[in-house]
Order: C-alpha cells, then structure tokens, then sequence
C-alpha cells in the first residue's frame, strides 16, 4: 500500500515539496506498523531502509550502549543509508507501537538524484540531523 | 431583715453560686493558657520552622489534588526500575536498562521506560546515557 500524499506533505523533510514530487515520492515509500521492541535496524549492518516516524517512540542505541529516543513524528531513522560506508549506525528499537514509513535507500538516493534541487535540501536537512547525532555514536 | 434572712430574699445565694463559677470558670480558662504557654513560646522561637513546615504540607496537599501527569504505570514499577538504576549507577545506559528490566521480569520494560522518559523521571545527559531524576517525584 502505498503512502498517503498529505501524509507526505504535512511532514517537515518534505514540506516545500511540489505536489507532483510528493506523489513520485508517495508511490515509493511504504507505511509499515511496529510493535513494542520491534528492531528496525541492526548497527553494522548494510544499510538498506530509510525511516520517518509518523507515530510511536524509539530508541537509537550506538556503541558504548549508549542512545538516544525519538519520540516525533517527521523524525528520521536510518540516515546511513545516504552515507557512506553505507552502514547502520545504531540499532533502532520501537519502545512503543507505532508507525514509520519506509523506503529502500538505493531508491531514496534516485529520488535525490532525480529532483537535484530538492534533493540537495532534503540532504541538508539530512546532514543537520547527523550532526546533532554526532556525539552519539563517536 | 438581717442575716441569712436578707441574703434568700435578694437572691443572694443564686449571685454567690453565679460570682463563683464565674471565678472558677476564669480561674480553670487561665490555668488552661497557662498550661499550653510553653508551646506558644515554642511556635514563637521556632516560628520560621514552622511557617516552612507549614508551606510544604500546602504544597505537598495541591500536589496530591491536583496530578499533572496521566502514566500507566503503577508506583511499584517506578521503584522498581529506580531500584534497577541505583545498581547500575549513574549515567546508565537505556538499552541495558531495558534489557535488565526484561531480566526481571518487567512485563512491557520498552513502553514502561519510554513512559518514564516522557514523565522525565529518566533524563538524557545529551551524551548518550540517562539520569534518574531525583528533583521529579509522582
């Protein structure tokens, strides 16, 4: 099924989207359901699937054990799948039910590449949130 | 008239019984005060104490009447994970919290810590390790 495009426009990553790129975008990305202490991703491994909350709360846990939660919707979750080495980070744990909707990373990186402009502004966005990330998993 | 006479017929033995309860009335009401000055003196040499014991019975009851929060989880969980962390020792860290939680036994420990970090009983330090907030009580 899949994602709703006022779903997508009401989202911060993707508010000055034009209509048209959202339902490009809407038709590839996939609403997924979670339960409690489901894992959404492992660190170190590939990454493969791009997250954004639309509802529940997570958990990112790094090295060190050490973490971070996430408790907003619009918030991102798998960001290494745009950067290289193009390996997980932390390890992603749903601490509630929730819903995130999902992306394969090698379409997420044509989307980008196919709208450069817009691209070139989500992954500003992107890299803003890694580096507030940043002390978490140095 | 003269004598016992004259004192039944002006009343007069109504006016003594009437003249000495009034006395022993006085009599009884002073050595009440007398008896109870010593705690006056205290609450007087004391008094600031007092006045803040006073304040913090105040707010303690506006506390209890009026709840600012609306978490499922019971007291005995709160200690419970409390107790936990005072083992681990502070910073701990979230993902072994919830793993310890599991151990024993905390029947939704993901969702149950999760409410702890919105009712900020659990606070992020911001370098990846959490904090028991002791200034927060329910």
């Amino acid at each position: 099924m899949a994602t709703n495009v006022e779903t997508l426009g009401s989202l911060e990553l993707f508010k000055e989207m034009e209509y048209e790129a959202l339902e490009d975008l809407a038709q590839i990305m996939q609403p997924l359901k979670v339960t409690e202490g489901e894992v959404l991703t492992l660190r170190g491994k590939q990454a493969q699937i791009f997250f954004i909350i639309l509802s529940g709360n997570f958990m990112v846990s790094f090295s060190h054990d050490r973490a971070l939660t996430l408790h907003n919707r619009g918030a991102l979750m798998g960001l290494s799948t745009v950067i290289t080495p193009f390996l997980y980070t932390g390890t992603v744990t749903a601490l509630t039910d929730g819903e995130v909707l999902s992306m394969p990373g090698s379409t997420f990186w044509d989307f980008l590449q196919n709208n450069s402009a817009l691209g070139d502004k989500i992954l500003q966005k992107i890299k803003s949130m890694i580096l507030e990330r940043k002390n978490f998993f140095i | 008239m003269y004598g016992l006479e004259a004192i039944s017929n002006h009343n007069g033995w109504a006016m003594a019984v009437v003249g000495i309860s009034i006395v022993f009335s006085g009599l009884l009401v002073l050595s009440f005060a007398i008896s109870q000055l010593h705690k006056f003196i205290d609450l007087w040499e004391n008094r600031k104490a007092h006045l803040q014991n006073m304040k913090e019975l105040l707010q303690t009851k506006v506390k209890e009447e009026k709840p600012d929060y609306n978490f499922s989880f019971s007291r005995d969980v709160e200690e419970s994970v409390h107790l936990i962390t005072k083992r681990m020792g502070e910073p701990f860290s979230l993902p072994r919290l919830i793993d310890i939680s599991k151990k024993f036994g905390l029947a939704t420990p993901h969702s149950t810590i999760n409410e702890l970090i919105k009712a900020d009983l659990i606070i992020p330090d911001g370098k990846g390790y959490f904090y028991w907030n002791t200034k927060k009580t329910l």
